[in-house]
């Protein structure tokens, strides 16, 4: 509720952050219904965020919002489809890799588009829509996003992905279609991602093939895994952290704050293996047998 | 969980607004002049940002705050305080942090991020709420589309740049020390749009293209590309470049044993560090904007001190025009004071005089500082062309490669 009314109170500064840790969390918690049960360790976040905010930059000015965001999804699912369809078969770093490729193919692809046939490289997004639409499209799809990784838990669909992480081959016997089950958790999990590209872009005005980011994959994992993988509340605890936490450390400690980011994670990473949610719910589950600091 | 962020960050900017507060004691009685601004710290966009901005915002602040501050029509002086945030060379970050500066921090002033791109992306956000942004480091023919009323580039665009270039290979050609184009661009907006401005011109001039090549931002190797030129028996080398590409054409056109007539590129061989890496680059031309030698009131100060409190020069291209941004807003608010209205009107009806020479604005585009050639002589980046900004005379055939 409170994000909801969240625009009518939030000065625009703090609007942004939310909006923009929102769209982490859409990022990440997709990522995590995907790649935290299945085990396919997915680094093609930036390709599908990319390829659906060029959907914007390309036809934002021809579509009423929403439509572009649905262009967006579209977009992402259909690459994720070929993409599936090639390289799920790939197993442990080699789909990695390949996944983290995609990226880079779908960047230069897109320049040797753009100079040859549009003879221009960079667009500009000159209509946008407004910054509260934007702030509720992107709560939208993080609340979606998070809706279907609930389903997706308790379905057979979701036993089945869990199925292929814990042994593949052994799922296989048991009757389970893998492809079907792997390639189509991975269009869903790439239809947020291109939705989200497609509502982040306005932001921008300018666009150009450098969207198709590296470091957004990377983000999106380390989120992910910050918060704990395996469950719904872990990517989203993950971005909300990640995105506070960086925040802070960059208006506080200019000079520092990388070394602040890093020395949180190695920390967390170290500590905790199951992520922040694993944390919760050890605390939860059982009293520690070592003494526990004082408040 | 929102009150509890919410709570947290309003604390952290109580703490930062209580520094302010104590800062600004410490100057005395005069309330600071907050001039908000995001440049890149980390990131690609660092190194330009560390040369072309960074430098002259603080050499300003010093040199303003050593006067007793900045003068405000009716206020007197009131010492500069900067708010600066690192964008990580993040546009989002970058648009947060300046909605950040004009609605949370309200700022007097802003200056601009470094970059094309960036300036895009905050350009529209500056102009939403009213701040006279001054982009010294934007050059595209697409800021034209943006028509935004409070967004003012400084340096010449691509169009302007290629006349110069054009103006000067046409002029060589005359004289028969040229003959014939090898053109090699980089396959990003501003390679393109060069390019785009180059053919009409260099057909125009009558010049003799032999091979045109394009190359994606950050490639490896660009030798294939410069054997292929010496094969056609080109004698110009016009680059199209970005600093990287520019760095390692230079470096493989020594290897593969090429000094054509006139090397000729174009982001980054202004850059000092440059001349240094390649012992003097003699020779070598490249898109020029300034340097100390021009005849303007200013310049040679500006250089001097630029040098004695950053104890390195400052770039040829668009440095003194990061500075002269600053100037600007000086002058105007030390006429109009900080109504940023008036600011604005004072930005499209006024020549000012600045160390980059004379600046008039017409619809947010310096109309004043046309394009320019440099050549690395003996150490300086001598102006070539336009003739009338000239401060030396081509040499070509350049010479060896050192």
């Amino acid at each position: 509720m409170a994000l909801v009314a969240a625009p009518e109170i939030l000065s625009p500064y703090y609007r942004s952050l939310a909006l923009a840790i929102l769209a982490d969390v859409a990022l990440a918690v997709s990522w995590a219904f995907f790649s935290g049960p299945s085990r396919y360790l997915s680094l093609a976040t930036g390709a599908f965020f990319g390829a659906g905010a060029y959907v914007t930059a390309i036809a934002g000015a021809r579509l009423p919002w929403p439509l572009p965001v649905l262009g967006g999804a579209l977009i992402g699912c259909a690459m994720a489809l070929v993409v599936g369809a090639l390289a799920l078969r790939l197993r442990g770093p080699y789909f990695a890799v390949f996944t983290f490729g995609l990226a880079e193919l779908a960047k230069h692809s897109l320049i040797w588009y753009e100079t040859g046939v549009t003879g221009t490289v960079g667009r500009l997004i000159l209509a946008p829509p407004g910054p509260w639409t934007l702030y509720y499209t992107v709560l939208c799809l993080a609340g979606l996003a998070v809706l279907t990784a609930l389903l997706l838990r308790r379905s057979r669909w979701g036993y089945a992905l869990a199925g292929i992480g814990a042994d593949e081959e052994r799922a296989e016997t048991l009757g389970i279609d893998t492809t079907r089950v792997k390639i189509g958790t991975f269009a869903l999990s790439a239809a947020f991602m291109g939705a989200v590209g497609a509502a982040m872009a306005p932001r921008w005005t300018y666009l150009d093939p450098q969207v198709f980011n590296p470091f957004v994959s990377f983000q999106t994992v380390i989120m992910a895994l910050l918060g704990g993988a395996t469950t719904v509340a872990g990517p989203i605890i993950g971005a909300v952290f990640l995105g506070l936490a960086s925040e802070i450390l960059l208006l506080k400690f200019r000079y520092f704050y990388m070394l602040g980011l890093g020395l949180t994670l190695i920390v967390v990473v170290l500590a905790l293996p199951s992520g922040l949610s694993g944390l919760a719910a050890r605390l939860r589950a059982s009293p520690s047998p070592l003494p526990r600091p004082q408040p | 969980m929102t009150m509890k962020r919410r709570e947290f960050l309003t604390t952290s900017a109580g703490g930062a607004a209580a520094l302010t507060v104590l800062r600004g004691k410490a100057w005395g009685q005069a309330k600071p002049v907050k001039v908000g601004y995001t440049l890149s710290g980390t990131g690609p966009y660092s190194v330009g940002a560390g040369i072309t901005q960074g430098p002259n915002y603080t050499l300003w602040q010093e040199q303003v705050n050593a006067k007793g501050g900045l003068l405000v029509k009716g206020e007197g002086r009131r010492p500069i305080e900067f708010i600066s945030i690192d964008d990580r060379s993040e546009h989002e970050t970058a648009v947060r942090f300046y909605e950040k500066l004009m609605t949370d921090d309200k700022v007097d002033l802003i200056l601009p991020p470094w970059g094309t791109a960036m300036n895009f992306a905050v350009a529209p956000v500056a102009n939403k709420y009213g701040y006279p942004m001054l982009g010294p480091t934007a050059v595209s023919n697409k800021l034209k589309e943006l028509s935004l009323p409070y967004f003012y580039a400084l340096l010449a665009q691509p169009d302007p740049i290629m006349e110069a270039f054009v103006g000067l290979l046409k002029d060589l050609k005359a004289q028969g020390k040229i003959s014939k184009i090898g053109l090699a661009y980089v396959n990003d907006l501003f390679g393109i749009e060069l390019y785009n401005s180059a053919t009409p011109h260099l057909k125009q001039a009558g010049l003799d293209v032999v091979d045109t090549k394009s190359y994606p931002l950050g490639a490896k190797d660009l030798s294939p590309i410069l054997k292929g030129f010496k094969a056609a028996g080109a004698d110009v080398f016009l680059g199209l470049t970005y600093p990287p590409d520019n760095i390692l054409a230079t470096t493989q056109a020594k290897e593969v044993d090429w000094n054509p007539a006139v090397f000729l590129t174009a982001v980054g061989t202004a850059f000092p560090f440059y001349r240094d890496r390649f012992k003097g680059a003699d020779g070598v031309m490249g898109i020029a904007g300034w340097n100390p030698k021009v005849k303007i009131a200013g310049a040679r100060e500006y250089f001097d001190a630029h040098v004695k409190k950053h104890q390195k020069e400052p770039d040829r291209w668009a440095s003194a025009f990061a500075y002269a941004s600053l100037q600007i807003l000086e002058r105007c608010v030390g006429e109009v004071g900080l109504d940023r209205k008036k600011i604005k009107e004072m930005l499209d009806s006024t020549e000012f005089q600045t160390v980059g020479g004379p600046i008039k604005f017409v619809k947010g585009m310096n109309v004043s500082t046309p394009g320019m050639v440099g050549q690395w002589q003996k150490g300086e980046f001598e102006i070539l062309w336009p003739k009338s900004r000239a401060t030396g005379t081509p040499v070509v055939p350049k010479p060896a490669w050192a």
